[in-house]
């Protein structure tokens, strides 16, 4: 069935991007095809540089939280508690349990929010108008909460090293355990639209393949990986914060193709549901905010750590040389490495099966290029 | 002087039909104009949205202030496209497109309708020669998305125009006749809508439709997601609006077309026949804003698999026992 | 064959639900207390310490003060250029006289970057402004303002 064989072709270059409605952002993708067939592929990235890592060495760690929240800025909470996390560790500081809680919470929500925003937006990308707005109706409401505590709908700034910012507003909590069930009740709604579609299915079963060594040799992590079935969650595995306290299940693929990838972010909203339902009834009362000085001088050393984002693990690696700045930052993107995979994937495709797994990979253009 | 389907040709026939023809131009120009704002208002609907609401009440203008932006913005002709065709492309394309109309017997009066007897093959005929312009609409964009649109678009339009013409004879074969107007009678005749015995037909047409219209699930000639818009890429302004006019004209024939065939055209109890048309009509617009809604978009290659492979054996089974049906009950 | 057909009831279930949209700018939307828009100054209460311009991780705040007959410091001008602030709200967590805040100013709109540079002057009309929108928002300030009073 390879139609080079049967029909002569001329290879042509296409560049698809960096203006176009599906990159997701400035993404600009060379695509060289012969016919409907693409023989290579080679992602151009770097539109939206800021440079985040340099300007990080001239800047307080308290003043790199904003920073952080520009990098994935759909899941802006799980950025701002990876860099949290990693200078709490440095520091050894400990955190008040009223303010664990209240992490894990916005993180959960912040995870349930960026996946739906993954499944509106790929939805999109295969034709289908309607889950994509569906999406958004629940992820306003998740946006509204957050506004209501940190008061910015997408670049939170809420975590401080020590603690949370805010404590919750009164009545918050029970806006949180209102909208689990409201929740639940619309994962089941885009299980009805989608996930039995035939034609969705036929799009992606079977499509953009690769199996748990590919995904390790390429360092994936997050949904990438465990589409393959290797079961890899820093939340259990290097449990971080307060994980080990809630039951929740870490759901794998089977077959590593476009349809785990989407199927997952469904089952994880699920998992993530469970955790906040368990946060909120555990939560105890208490301050939010750590003994930690003023100035924040990490004490000379390299540190490393990383945390379950919602495309992969988040790492922030940082040198130190005892002043109140970073001598080095190096941010671990996970949309970043995740990338890396996709000529790979590319590589004789057909044409119209581009779209079904660029989306799937899961980019966001302002980690990708920090 | 209104029975000029009839009469000699002569002056004053002449003029009726002039004026049948601005008629019905409006009258299409106006189902396009709503039709377009209906789509949006059941697309807002149906995703939480309240749709344009902000010109006219309800916004009911908001499309007439579309095209008046359209009208008014500059006609831009890529430098290294191919001047002429590129500028007749969009006329290509709608001019057959709204000749299709003539066939549509809109009410029982069918005074504006063209009684031709060979109704159904015109329709088909000419809904063939729209893919012209937009296959040359694409080529002469000398764009890579605009081509792979266009080209495309041809291969669907083409392909599926097999099935529908299929799913056509069967109801041909229980009417026995082509002319629309006695498609209709039969049914009245009957006092069947053809959907019910033609189900099998009907779903291949329902299918088979949707892709000639290039709607989602089929909408792949211009997948914004894939080709940015595909054969009209780089078109802009009023002949833009041409290729979106064809587009909504073409929808409304098939409307009119679906209405006729399968559900009984203006035949129908109590309510006046044009409206009983424009019901029918209604419904089958409505079902196509819906699949909208919902659909992704199917892939190149299955969509040829569909075509060839589902369709059209399921076409020729429908003609078969529709053959075997009518014999039967001919003869019984 | 069963799929498309649940998707398609799904689709028609959502058409008559209550619509969600915001009918902005004819409705405002309701921000949270803790909203971070454009700030808003309250001149009298400065000390010119400049902590708000040094925590400031774009260095967006410029200011100035001078000492009055009773040396006290009190402060000239005071902008913020809206072109870079990235509203993170770290200004006013430092402040310590709690006089440079945050509203719920949010259209900031404009045509030129020029304007986007504001002065001491709109950001205390801004304050303004808010104290009429949210006159019981305003009055809790001060009145946690006179709480803390006798404690420092
Ligand atoms: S909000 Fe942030 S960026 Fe803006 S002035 Fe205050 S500290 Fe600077
Ligand atoms: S921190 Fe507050 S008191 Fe100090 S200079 Fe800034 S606005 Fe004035």
């Amino acid at each position: 069935m390879d139609e080079r064989d049967v029909v002569r072709t001329e290879e042509m270059l296409l560049n698809v991007g960096p203006q176009h409605p599906s990159t997701h952002g400035v993404f600009r993708l060379i695509v060289k095809i012969s016919g409907e067939t693409i023989l290579d592929a080679e992602p151009v990235i770097g539109y939206l540089h800021r440079g985040t890592e340099k300007l990080a060495e001239n800047l307080q760690y308290t003043q790199i939280i904003p920073y952080t929240d520009r990098l994935d800025y759909l899941a802006a909470m799980l950025n701002n508690y990876a860099l949290c996390h990693t200078v709490e560790q440095a520091l050894g500081v400990e955190i008040p349990e009223r303010a664990e809680y209240l992490r894990v919470i916005v993180m959960e929500l912040q995870r349930i929010a960026s996946h739906l925003l993954f499944i509106g937006a790929y939805l999109m990308d295969l034709g289908a108008m309607g889950p994509f707005l569906y999406a958004f109706q629940e992820r306003e409401r998740i946006v509204q909460m957050f506004n209501e505590i940190c008061g910015a709908r997408l670049t939170y700034n809420y975590m401080r090293i020590g603690g949370v910012r805010w404590d919750a507003p009164p009545g918050w909590l029970d806006q949180v355990r209102e909208f689990i069930p409201y929740m639940r009740e619309r994962l089941k709604m885009y299980d009805d639209l989608i996930t039995g579609n035939e034609i969705f299915l036929n799009r992606v079963r079977g499509v953009g393949k690769y199996d748990t060594e590919t995904a390790l040799a390429y360092g994936l992590s997050g949904i990438n990986l465990r589409c393959t079935g290797l079961e890899w969650d820093l939340r259990r595995k290097k449990p971080y914060s307060i994980y080990d306290r809630f039951d929740f299940e870490i759901p794998v693929g089977k077959n590593g193709d476009c349809f785990d990838r989407y199927y997952l972010h469904l089952l994880e909203m699920r998992e993530s549901l469970k955790i906040v339902e368990q946060a909120i009834e555990q939560i105890p009362s208490g301050p939010v905010l750590g003994k930690v000085p003023k100035l924040i001088r990490v004490p000379a050393g390299e540190y490393y750590s990383g945390i379950e984002g919602a495309r992969g693990e988040i790492g922030f690696y940082i040198v130190s040389d005892g002043k109140d700045k970073p001598y080095r930052l190096k941010i671990r993107k996970p949309s970043f490495v995740n990338l890396q995979l996709l000529p790979e994937l590319l590589r004789g495709e057909s044409m119209s099966n581009l779209l079904a797994i660029l989306g799937a990979v899961d980019i966001v253009l302002g980690e990708v290029d920090a | 002087m209104w029975q000029w389907q009839t009469q000699p040709l002569t002056w004053s026939t002449f003029l009726a039909m002039l004026i049948g023809t601005v008629v019905i131009l409006l009258l299409a120009l106006g189902v396009v104009t709503y039709g377009i704002l209906a789509e949006r208002k059941v697309l807002g609907w149906m995703q939480g949205r309240i749709g344009p609401n902000r010109v006219g009440p309800f916004g009911l203008l908001q499309t007439v202030a579309d095209v008046l932006k359209l009208f008014i913005k500059e006609d831009v002709v890529p430098a290294a496209a191919d001047r002429p065709l590129f500028l007749l492309a969009p006329v290509l394309a709608f001019v057959p497109a709204f000749m299709a109309l003539a066939v549509i017997p809109f009410s029982m009066q069918h005074i504006f309708t063209a009684g031709i007897g060979t109704g159904l093959l015109y329709y088909l005929a000419l809904s063939a020669l729209t893919i012209h312009g937009v296959m040359l609409g694409g080529w002469a964009s000398n764009n890579k998305y605009s081509l792979i649109g266009g080209m495309r678009s041809a291969a669907q339009m083409l392909s599926y125009e097999v099935p529908l013409g299929l799913s056509l004879v069967g109801v041909a074969l229980l009417a026995g006749s082509l002319n629309l107007n006695d498609v209709v009678r039969a049914q009245q005749h009957l006092g069947l809508w053809f959907i019910i015995p033609q189900f099998l037909g009907f779903c291949v047409f329902i299918v088979a439709a949707t892709a000639e219209l290039n709607r989602t699930p089929f909408d792949l000639p211009e997948a914004e997601s894939e080709l940015v818009a595909g054969y009209h890429t780089e078109y802009s302004g009023f002949r833009w609006a041409f290729f979106m006019l064809t587009e909504y004209v073409y929808l409304f024939a098939m409307a009119g077309l679906t209405a006729t065939l399968f559900l009984g055209g203006w035949s129908g109890p109590w309510l006046p026949g044009w409206l009983w048309f424009a019901l029918k009509a209604a419904a089958f617009f409505f079902f196509q804003f819906w699949l909208r809604n919902t659909m992704p978009r199917i892939r190149a290659d299955q969509l040829m698999t569909l075509c060839w492979k589902v369709l059209l054996p399921l076409g020729l089974v429908n003609l078969v026992l529709t053959a075997v049906l009518k014999a039967v009950l001919l003869k019984g | 064959m069963l799929g498309f057909l649940k998707g398609l009831s799904v689709t028609l279930s959502q058409l008559p639900k209550k619509k969600v949209t915001i009918q902005y700018p004819d409705v405002q939307p309701e921000w949270p207390e803790r909203f971070r828009g454009v700030h808003r100054f309250i001149p009298e209460d400065c000390t010119v310490c400049n902590q708000c311009a040094r925590i400031c991780p774009t260095n967006c705040i410029s200011l100035s003060g001078t000492r009055d007959e009773n040396k006290k410091l009190r402060i000239d001008t005071y902008d913020i250029n809206f072109d870079i602030c990235i509203l993170c709200g770290l200004c006013t967590e430092v402040c310590p006289t709690e006089c440079i805040l945050m509203s719920d100013t949010f259209e900031l709109a404009n045509e030129s970057r020029d304007k986007l540079y504001l002065d001491m002057h709109w950001l205390y009309e801004n304050q303004l402004r808010y104290t009429q929108r949210h006159p019981e928002r305003v009055a809790q300030e001060a009145a946690k303002d006179h709480e803390e009073a006798p404690a420092t």
